[in-house]
């Protein structure tokens, strides 16, 4: 291994990308080149260095993210709020369409044509008088159970 | 302490204003009070042609069966008009004809009618009935295609 596949090894190295079976060909190197093995322990050292720097960073913009966090659950909280709010148009929307429905409700109530079946409460009917200027008039009585009849006998047809 | 609900607060007057529409509007409908009468007209045909019995004929179906000869009975129109006592009402029947009823005056729950049917200018009958609101009478007699009409008219 010469120094340049070396350096890309260390690399590789201190990323914790390089296989476990390339590790001793490395070190091999590494114990025969004092240049390189310098190289590997400075990158090495950077690593921990690099990252207890990104945890003081982290500490230091902790108050801040925390403050943006509250922000943006306060406006998706909002935008919530504003979505169950109904507007004044929905909100009252539903009154003519109420009004409309009572209107026809009642229009079409008592209405002219009626298609419930008959359901008489009672038979008892005089009759007060009774004439034909061109059949002759039969007044049937089958008991107080059966509805009078006014039978018409036209021409002596029925 | 509990804040009370906004929605319920803007409901409150909509459900009023509601209900004042609707009484409002319940009162300018005719109500059937005691000076008028609900006539119902039915036009029933009734044949041998098949064994058929109309169920728009509700209870009446059976009393037919059992006092006219006839083994089919068909509804072919009905009618109601709300009268006043004095006001005439024109109904039209099957065949051209017609029936007039006026209310007359009358006591109590009796309702008295002037019943007058035509066919064209010849008064097939003229009656006066006397019957209790929810009361029937059966008018039958006048010829239509292969059978008879029979007009069930009733008073409320």
């Amino acid at each position: 291994m010469d120094c340049g596949a070396a350096m890309g090894k260390i690399e590789a190295k201190a990323d914790g990308l390089l296989p476990r079976e390339a590790e001793a060909e490395l070190a091999g190197h590494l114990a025969g080149c004092p240049a390189c093995a310098a190289e590997d322990a400075a990158i090495s050292a950077t690593g921990p260095v690099l990252r207890a720097l990104t945890g003081i960073r982290a500490m230091e913009k902790a108050p801040a993210l925390d403050a943006m966090w509250t922000r943006v659950r306060a406006g998706i909280e909002e935008s919530r709020a504003a979505r169950r709010r109904p507007s004044w148009i929905a909100r009252w929307a539903w009154i003519p369409a109420a009004v409309a429905l009572a209107v026809l409700a009642l229009l079409f109530y008592p209405a002219g044509t009626d298609r419930s079946p008959f359901h008489p409460s009672t038979f008892d009917v005089a009759v007060e008088d009774v004439e034909s200027e061109v059949a002759t008039v039969a007044l049937v009585d089958k008991g107080e159970d059966l509805p009078r009849v006014i039978w018409i006998i036209e021409d002596a047809k029925t | 302490m509990p804040r009370p609900d906004p929605r319920g607060r803007a409901g409150a007057p909509a459900i009023s204003f509601l209900v004042l529409l609707l009484l409002t509007l319940l009162a300018a409908v005719p109500s059937e009070a005691a000076d008028t009468v609900s006539v119902d007209v039915g036009a029933v045909y009734a044949s041998n042609e098949g064994t058929s019995i109309d169920p728009a004929l509700g209870t009446i179906r059976g009393k037919l069966h059992s006092m006219f000869n006839y083994t089919s009975y068909r509804m072919l129109d009905r009618k109601r008009r709300t009268l006043s006592v004095g006001e005439a009402g024109e109904f039209e029947l099957p065949g051209r004809r017609t029936m007039r009823a006026t209310p007359l005056p009358a006591q109590g729950d009796k309702v008295r009618l002037s019943i007058q049917i035509s066919d064209g200018p010849r008064k097939l009958l003229t009656t006066t009935l006397g019957l209790r609101r929810g009361g029937m009478v059966l008018v039958g007699g006048p010829s239509h295609q292969a059978g008879v009409l029979i007009l069930i008219i009733s008073a409320e």
